[in-house]
C-alpha cells in the first residue's frame, strides 16, 4: 500500500453564480500530499480555502480542474468513504435522532451488522462522555454536546484517514486539550490526520506537519517544530534565581556579544492558566482559588 | 352515471403500452446522453466529453447494481423518522382524517346518498393523500441540502442511487400508512353513514285484502335521515319497500291488528360491487334502417342518443360470449333509461318501453316485453329460460335465442308515441355477477396508493434538482397535467375548436369570435408556427406524464361496479413501467449534483 493517502495535482475550484459567472475562487492550483501515519494540518483565516479544499477531497464539491486522489482512489469514488472519517465545520446531525440512534443509522451506512453497530456505538458514546444523554434528542443537545456527538459519529467506521474540518472551534479550553488528545491518540493508533484550522495555537502542538493557505493559495508546507523554530533566538526560563544570578547571566550575554531581549518573570499562557485553576477546583472543591496561585 | 370505458384485454395492452414505453425511453435516454456531451465539450472540449460521459454511464450501472439493502433500509427509516417528526404535516394528516366524517353533513335528500358518501370519502382520501405525498416527498432532499446534514450522510460509503431509493422507500412506507389510516377511517364513515333503520307505526298500516295474515299489508315506514319507504307483503310474512334514495328495506310483521309489530332491515341495494357485461350499442331509425346514432334532442350530453317513440326506431345492443352455465336462472339485465317527454301528458303514468331478444344469426326474436320506464333508476330485469316468440311459440333462451358462441341482440323501443328515450352504451349491461364491496373498497384504495407511489416519484424527481419552490411547483404541474391529461392529448391533437393555445390567446385579447377565421399574413404564420411547436411539446408531454385521471377508480365503487382485475393488473404494470425510469433519472440527476453548493 503506498504512503501517500491524499494527493492534489493542480487543484482549483471557482465558485459560479446560476448563470456560471465567476464568483469566488477559492482554490487556486493547490498541490498537496498527505502521508500515511501523520497529522496533517491545513491552516489559514477564516475565507483561506480549508473547507473548500476538504469538499473537494470529499467530493462533496467537483474541482474546476485539477484532481485529487484520496487513498489511491479518485474524489468522487464513494467506496473510499469505507476508511474515511469526516468532521464537519458544524455537526450536521439529524436533530430528531438521539446518540445512540444517531450513531446507529451511521453505522448501518457502513453496512455493519447490527451487534458491531451496537457495540461500536456504546464504545464512541463513552468515549466521548455522552453516556448520560444518549436518549435524549439532539434537539436538547447542546453546541459542545453536539460536537462531541460529530465526533463519535467520524470514528464510527474505525477509519484510516480522518478529516476534522476546524476540530477546536466553539470547544472550551477543557475540550480543545481532549480534542488534542484525541488526535494524538488516533495517530498512535496508526491513523492519518487531516485538519483544518485557523488557530495556530490550537493545533501547533499535535501537527507534523502543516501547509498554511491564504485567499486559496499556497504560502508555506512543511513540518511544524522547522517552521515554528526561530534559528537565532535562544529562550531561557528557570526558577531559583536571585538579582545577583540575574546580573551575572546578562554579563554573560554581554560578553559574547549578545544581546538581551528580554528578561522577567514568565507568564502563564491563558490557557495554562484556565487549565490550572479547574485543575485545582477539581481538586478542593468549594474552595475559592482566586489569587492563590501568585508565583 | 355510469361507466364508459371497457378494460382492454392484457396481452394487447401490454404489447401496445411496451412499444409506447421503449420508444420514449431510448428518445429521453438519447437526449439525456446527446445533453451531457454537449454541456460537457463546451466547457471542457470534446475528447473530455465522451471521456466523462462513458465513464459516467458506466458508474451508473456499478452504482444500480451494487445498492445495499441495508443502506438503503436505513435510508428509508431516516427519511420515515423524519417524516414523523414534521408536526405540522402529522397535524394536517389528522385533520384530513377529520374531514372524511364530513361525508355525514352532505346533503341528505339526494336522489343517491351512497354514491355521493362514496364520491366524496373516495376522492377525498385520494385528494388529501397525494397532496400529502407531495409535500413529503418535495420537500425532504431540499431540506437536507439546506441544514447541510446531508454532508454527514453523503460522505459515507453511499451511493446516490441508494440515497433515492431509500428517500422514496421511506416515503412510500409513510404514504403506505396513511393511506391505511384513510381507508379505515373512510370505510367506518361510509358504513356508519348509511346505516339506518325505520320504524313503523300500526296506524301507518292498513290491510288491503281484509283477509288474516300479511297478504295485502301495506304502509309506510316513518321518516328516518329525511326519507321514508312505502311497503307491501308478500302473503308469505315477507315485507320489503319501494326504493328510495337508492336502496331498499326488508320488513317483517309479528302479531296482526293494532297488535303488530314490525321491524325494519338494514338498508339493502347499494354498497354493491357488480360485474357488467357489456354490449355494443347501435340504432335503427325510425323507418327502421339502420344508423350509427339515434337523433339528438340537443340539451343532453352528446353521446347519449334518442330513439322517437311508436316508430321503428330501435336500440340494439348485441352482447357476446355468454355461456349457459353462468345464467342457470336466465339473464339479468340492468337498465337506465333517460326519458324525454315532448309533452308533459300524464307525468304520472310512466312512458312504456318495450324489450325484445333476437338471435343474430338465426332472426328468431322473442315477444315483446312491456315495462314503465323510471327515470333516473336503474331497473332490474331478469330475462327467464323459458320465452315466447310473437306467436306465443315456446322459445328456449339459450337454445333459440342465444348462438352457440354466446351473441344475443337485445332490442329496445318506446311505445308511448311521441316520447323519447335516450340512452348510451353502458345504459344497458348484463350484470353477471356480484362481488364484495368491502373488497371493491379496498382495491379503490389500492388504485390510489398506485398514485401515490407515483407522485412520490415524481417529487423526489424533481426535488434532486430543483430547488424547493421550483420542484414544489413541477410535481403541481405534473399532477395537473396528469389529472388532465385528455386536455393535452386534445391541445396536442390539434382538435380543439379555436386552434392552438396562441391562437387562443390572441383571439382572447383581441376578442374574435372562436370560429372566425383569421387573416393570411405573417402574423397568422408565426402564430401558426408557434402553435405547432406547442403542440410538438403536448405531444411529447402525453408520452411521459402519469395518466392520474386514468388511474382513479372511484367511479366504478361510487357506481357500485366491482373494479375489473385486469384493470388493476394494467395500473400495477403502468405504475412499475413509470416509477423505475423515473428512480433511475432521480438518480442519475441526484448524481451530476454538486453536494455542497
Ligand atoms: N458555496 C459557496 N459559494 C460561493 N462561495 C463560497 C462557497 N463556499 C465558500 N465560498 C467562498 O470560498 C472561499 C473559501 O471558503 P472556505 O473554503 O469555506 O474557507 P475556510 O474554510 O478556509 O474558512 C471564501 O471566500 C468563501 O466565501
Ligand atoms: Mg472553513
Amino acid at each position: 500500500m503506498s504512503d501517500v493517502v491524499i494527493e492534489t495535482r493542480n487543484l482549483s475550484k471557482v465558485y459560479r453564480d446560476f448563470w456560471g459567472r465567476q464568483k469566488v475562487r477559492a482554490l487556486k492550483a493547490l498541490d498537496l500530499e498527505v502521508r500515511r501515519g501523520e497529522i496533517f494540518g491545513l491552516l489559514g483565516p477564516n475565507g483561506s480555502g480549508k473547507t473548500t479544499t476538504m469538499k473537494l477531497l470529499l467530493g462533496l464539491l467537483f474541482p474546476t480542474s485539477g484532481e485529487a486522489l484520496v487513498l489511491g482512489k479518485p474524489a468522487t469514488d464513494v467506496t473510499k468513504n469505507e476508511r474515511i472519517g469526516y468532521l464537519p465545520e458544524e455537526s450536521y446531525l439529524y436533530r430528531f435522532l438521539n446518540a445512540e440512534e444517531t450513531l446507529d443509522f451511521y453505522g448501518r451506512l457502513f453496512d455493519m451488522p447490527a451487534h458491531r453497530r451496537r457495540r461500536r456505538a456504546a464504545e464512541l458514546i463513552d468515549l466521548v462522555g455522552l453516556s448520560g444523554a444518549k436518549r435524549r434528542q439532539l434537539r436538547e443537545y447542546s453546541k459542545g454536546m453536539t460536537r462531541r456527538l460529530g465526533l463519535a459519529q467520524t470514528l464510527i467506521n474505525d477509519p484510516e484517514l480522518v478529516m476534522l474540518d476546524e476540530p477546536t472551534s466553539g470547544l472550551d479550553p477543557i475540550g480543545t486539550r481532549e480534542m488534542k488528545d484525541l488526535i494524538l491518540d488516533l495517530k498512535a493508533q496508526g491513523k492519518t490526520v487531516l485538519l483544518s484550522s485557523h488557530q495556530l495555537a490550537d493545533v501547533e502542538d499535535v501537527c507534523d506537519r502543516i501547509a498554511i493557505l491564504h485567499l486559496g493559495e499556497l504560502k508555506e508546507l512543511g513540518r511544524v517544530d522547522s517552521l515554528l523554530k526561530v534559528q537565532d533566538e535562544l529562550a531561557i526560563r528557570c526558577t531559583g534565581l536571585n538579582e545577583a544570578a540575574r546580573q551575572e547571566i546578562s554579563d554573560v550575554i554581554r560578553r559574547h556579544n549578545g544581546t538581551l531581549l528580554a528578561m522577567e518573570s514568565p507568564t502563564m499562557t491563558l490557557e495554562e492558566l484556565f487549565l490550572k485553576i479547574v485543575a485545582e477546583s477539581e481538586a478542593h472543591p468549594g474552595r475559592r482559588v482566586v489569587g492563590s496561585h501568585g508565583s | 352515471m355510469v361507466l364508459e370505458t371497457e378494460p382492454i384485454p392484457f396481452w394487447p395492452w401490454l404489447t401496445g403500452t411496451a412499444h409506447e414505453w421503449w420508444q420514449v425511453l431510448l428518445g429521453l435516454a438519447l437526449l439525456g446522453l446527446g445533453l451531457g456531451l454537449v454541456v460537457r465539450a463546451v466547457r471542457y472540449g470534446p475528447l473530455d466529453a465522451v471521456r466523462t460521459v462513458s465513464r459516467g454511464v458506466w458508474a451508473a450501472i456499478v452504482d444500480l447494481a451494487r445498492i445495499s439493502p441495508r443502506r438503503v433500509l436505513a435510508l428509508a427509516w431516516l427519511a420515515r423518522r423524519e417524516a414523523l417528526h414534521r408536526w405540522v404535516l402529522m397535524a394536517f394528516v389528522l385533520f384530513s382524517l377529520l374531514l372524511l366524517f364530513g361525508a355525514w353533513f352532505l346533503d341528505e335528500l339526494s336522489n343517491d346518498p351512497s354514491r355521493l358518501y362514496l364520491a366524496f370519502v373516495l376522492e377525498m382520501s385520494r385528494g388529501l393523500l397525494l397532496l400529502l405525498a407531495l409535500l413529503l416527498s418535495v420537500a425532504s432532499i431540499p431540506a437536507d441540502l439546506a441544514q447541510r446534514t446531508i454532508y454527514t450522510v453523503v460522505t459515507k460509503p453511499v451511493r446516490a442511487s441508494e440515497l433515492v431509493l431509500g428517500r422514496l422507500l421511506g416515503f412510500w412506507m409513510v404514504g403506505t400508512a396513511m393511506l391505511v389510516m384513510f381507508g379505515i377511517v373512510g370505510y367506518v364513515v361510509v358504513m356508519r353513514g348509511l346505516t339506518h333503520a325505520h320504524e313503523i307505526l300500526p296506524q301507518h298500516v292498513s290491510n288491503l285484502s281484509e283477509s288474516s295474515g300479511d297478504a295485502g299489508l301495506t304502509g309506510r315506514t316513518e321518516t328516518t335521515r329525511r326519507h321514508h319507504h312505502t311497503f307491501t307483503f308478500d302473503g308469505q310474512g315477507r315485507g320489503r319497500t319501494e326504493p328510495t334514495q337508492g336502496h331498499w328495506h326488508a320488513v317483517q310483521v309479528e302479531g296482526s291488528g293494532s297488535s303488530a309489530k314490525y321491524t325494519v332491515g338494514s338498508p339493502q341495494g347499494w354498497l354493491q360491487a357488480r360485474v357488467p357485461i357489456w354490449g355494443k350499442l347501435h340504432f335503427k331509425d325510425r323507418s327502421g334502417a339502420n344508423a350509427e346514432k339515434g337523433v339528438s334532442v340537443g340539451e343532453e350530453w352528446a353521446y347519449r342518443s334518442y330513439i322517437e317513440g311508436g316508430t321503428l326506431a330501435t336500440a340494439i345492443w348485441r352482447f357476446d360470449g355468454l355461456r349457459a352455465a353462468e345464467f342457470p336462472q336466465g339473464l339479468p339485465l340492468e337498465l337506465t333509461i333517460r326519458v324525454f317527454r315532448t309533452y308533459k301528458g300524464d307525468i304520472v303514468s310512466a312512458v312504456q318501453g318495450g324489450l325484445r331478444l333476437r338471435n343474430p344469426e338465426t332472426g328468431v326474436t322473442s315477444a315483446e316485453r312491456t315495462f314503465p320506464a323510471h327515470e333516473f333508476t336503474t331497473d332490474s330485469l331478469l330475462i327467464p329460460t323459458k320465452l315466447f316468440d310473437a306467436d306465443g311459440q315456446p322459445l328456449e333462451l339459450f337454445r333459440d335465442l342465444v348462438t352457440p358462441s354466446g351473441a344475443v341482440e337485445i332490442e329496445l323501443q318506446c311505445i308511448t308515441p311521441s316520447q323519447y328515450f335516450g340512452m348510451a352504451q353502458p345504459d344497458l349491461y348484463v350484470r353477471a355477477s356480484d362481488r364484495s364491496f368491502t373488497l371493491n373498497f379496498v382495491k379503490c384504495y389500492l388504485g390510489v396508493w398506485l398514485q401515490m407511489l407515483v407522485l412520490t416519484a415524481v417529487g423526489v424527481l424533481f426535488s434532486t434538482f430543483l430547488n424547493l419552490p421550483v420542484a414544489l411547483m413541477a410535481t403541481i404541474g405534473t399532477l395537473l397535467g396528469g389529472y388532465r391529461l385528455d386536455y393535452i392529448r386534445e391541445l396536442a391533437a390539434g382538435r380543439m375548436v379555436g386552434g392552438g393555445p396562441i391562437e387562443q390567446i390572441v383571439r382572447l385579447f383581441t376578442g374574435m369570435n372562436m370560429t372566425t377565421k383569421f387573416e393570411e399574413g405573417t402574423q397568422r404564420t408565426v402564430m401558426t408556427m408557434a402553435d405547432d411547436a406547442l403542440r410538438w411539446l403536448f405531444q411529447r408531454l402525453t408520452h411521459v406524464l402519469p395518466d392520474f385521471g386514468a388511474l382513479s377508480d372511484t367511479s366504478f365503487v361510487a357506481d357500485g361496479f366491482d373494479i375489473p382485475a385486469v384493470r388493476m393488473l394494467e395500473h400495477s404494470v403502468a405504475t412499475l413501467a413509470f416509477v423505475v425510469p423515473v428512480f433511475v433519472a432521480s438518480y442519475l440527476l441526484f448524481r451530476t449534483r454538486e453536494v455542497a453548493r
